[in-house]
């Protein structure tokens, strides 16, 4: 044990080396390395967990870094994992990093779930939220959630007995995941910087929490936080009654569920294009263009001819009638356009031929912001 | 009979009021009814309540003074 990086710890009344060896022992699995994950990683780093898993399949993008302080500009365009494992290794070498580049699915969560004593899920859409809670609940895995939105964060500990042998999941607390739409994410509400970086750091707090032992951890709890007024409102979780929703119960159920968009099922007429598709589109004659990204989201797109209708007020741009055959829509990761796709797709159903732009306008920025 | 509405997120755009004064109601449905008809964009979001720190998973009777919870489920991270 390096007793001198540890030391501050160390020599904690109730902390000392047994709790440090637990942490060593530990084997800890962060999904999403963005505003939530940064901050939970690099103080587990710090703390001397023994294995790191982190898994993320996206890219920083500048509109991160107001938040995402583990990243710097020039990290730009680059894969979140590699330059998380690079700089978290530098922070402290004696940590076993594994990155997975990837998303989390229903095919591949199972697997690497089954490597971990604890999860962590600090993703940013219900789709993944929902499905990592199926599958923790599934595997019996400890599951660190915490969200953001605007001023507040939740933060809450699911699959742990309390005292009286009672165990909750998210689905507890809402048995139904949320339509598209109906809670604004990140992109379209906004966040302020420091908000993740609180309740990412109580994310890690909980999981030293929960390793070592010391203090109460926030098992069927879920906190709210509030930064206008730094107001804490946590309220106990009890199980739902019987037969409010219904758990995968094995391997064959939890691949057969239907989290929506951009895990696994994708509804069938929406085609997910990639920009060499998107080019030959652009040709057709029939074809139109929309960006459902914010007027206030960069890059400006150099392209010609497109529409801005972005997704706070797209509901009501469905009443309109588009004349072209072709609909093409893109966001910055692709997974507001799949929806908005799938909207458009409930009005026109195979009357038109409605694509979305896979990865968005992120993943092909040369493309989008190259002059022609 | 007076409670005390605590509304947070998206719920807390949506009502409006930190306190409610409801005359012949006794129990959280009778509750949600009418916080729903009084502030009907209510009806289209999910949301969960708590009575006094503890959640509600079936109809909960409401007393005097009682702080209810409107919690919203929240994705972003």
């Amino acid at each position: 044990m390096d007793t001198e990086r540890y030391n501050r710890q160390l020599i904690l009344k109730g902390f000392g080396e047994t709790a440090q060896q637990k942490l060593a022992d530990a084997k800890v699995l962060i999904i999403g390395v963005g505003g939530l994950g940064c901050p939970a990683l690099q103080y587990l780093v710090a703390s001397g967990i023994g294995k790191i898993g982190m898994v993320d399949g996206d890219r920083v993008s500048l509109s991160n870094l107001h938040r995402q302080i583990l990243f710097t500009t020039a990290d730009v365009g680059k894969l979140k994992v590699e330059v998380a494992s690079k700089r978290l290794n530098e922070l402290n070498p004696q940590i076993g990093i594994e990155a997975y580049p990837n998303f989390i699915t229903q095919t591949n969560a199972l697997q690497i779930f089954s490597q971990y004593d604890l999860i962590i899920d600090g993703t940013d859409n219900f789709e993944s939220r929902y499905l990592i809670n199926d599958a923790c609940a599934l595997l019996q895995k400890p599951l660190i959630f915490a969200a953001v939105s605007g001023f507040e964060g939740q933060l809450a500990i699911f699959n742990i007995e309390d005292q009286n042998g009672v165990k909750t999941n998210y689905r507890d607390l809402f048995p139904i995941q949320p339509g598209k739409g109906e809670i604004p994410n990140c992109a379209e509400n906004g966040i302020l910087g420091v908000l993740p970086g609180i309740i990412g750091t109580m994310m890690a707090t909980e999981a030293i929490k929960l390793i070592t032992g010391i203090g109460e951890a926030l098992i069927n709890q879920i906190l709210n936080y509030n930064l206008l007024n730094q107001q804490v409102y946590t309220i106990t979780i009890t199980p739902s009654p019987n037969n409010t929703y219904k758990l995968p119960s094995n391997q064959n159920e939890f691949l057969n569920m239907n989290y929506g968009s951009n895990v696994q099922s994708k509804a069938k007429q929406v085609v997910e294009i990639d920009i060499d598709e998107f080019e030959n589109l652009q040709k057709k004659k029939s074809t139109l263009i929309i960006d459902v990204r914010e007027t206030y989201e960069v890059p400006v797109l150099n392209l010609s001819d497109y529409k801005q209708v972005p997704m706070s007020v797209f509901e009501s741009f469905l009443n309109q009638d588009i004349e072209q055959e072709n609909i093409v829509l893109l966001c910055q990761h692709g997974i507001r356009s799949l929806a908005a796709a799938e909207e458009l797709h409930e009005k026109y159903g195979d009357k038109k031929h409605i694509y979305s732009l896979k990865g968005g306008v992120i993943r092909w920025k040369k493309y989008f912001t190259t002059t022609p | 009979m007076e409670i005390q509405l605590l509304s947070f997120g998206k719920i807390a755009e949506i009502i409006t009021v930190k306190h409610v004064n409801i005359e012949g109601i006794s129990d959280t449905d009778g509750l949600k009814s009418h916080l729903e008809a009084q502030f009907p964009e209510l009806k289209n979001v999910k949301y969960k309540l708590a009575v006094n720190k503890l959640i509600v998973q079936s109809n909960t009777s409401l007393t005097h003074h009682a702080t209810v919870a409107i919690m919203p489920p929240f994705s972003g991270g």
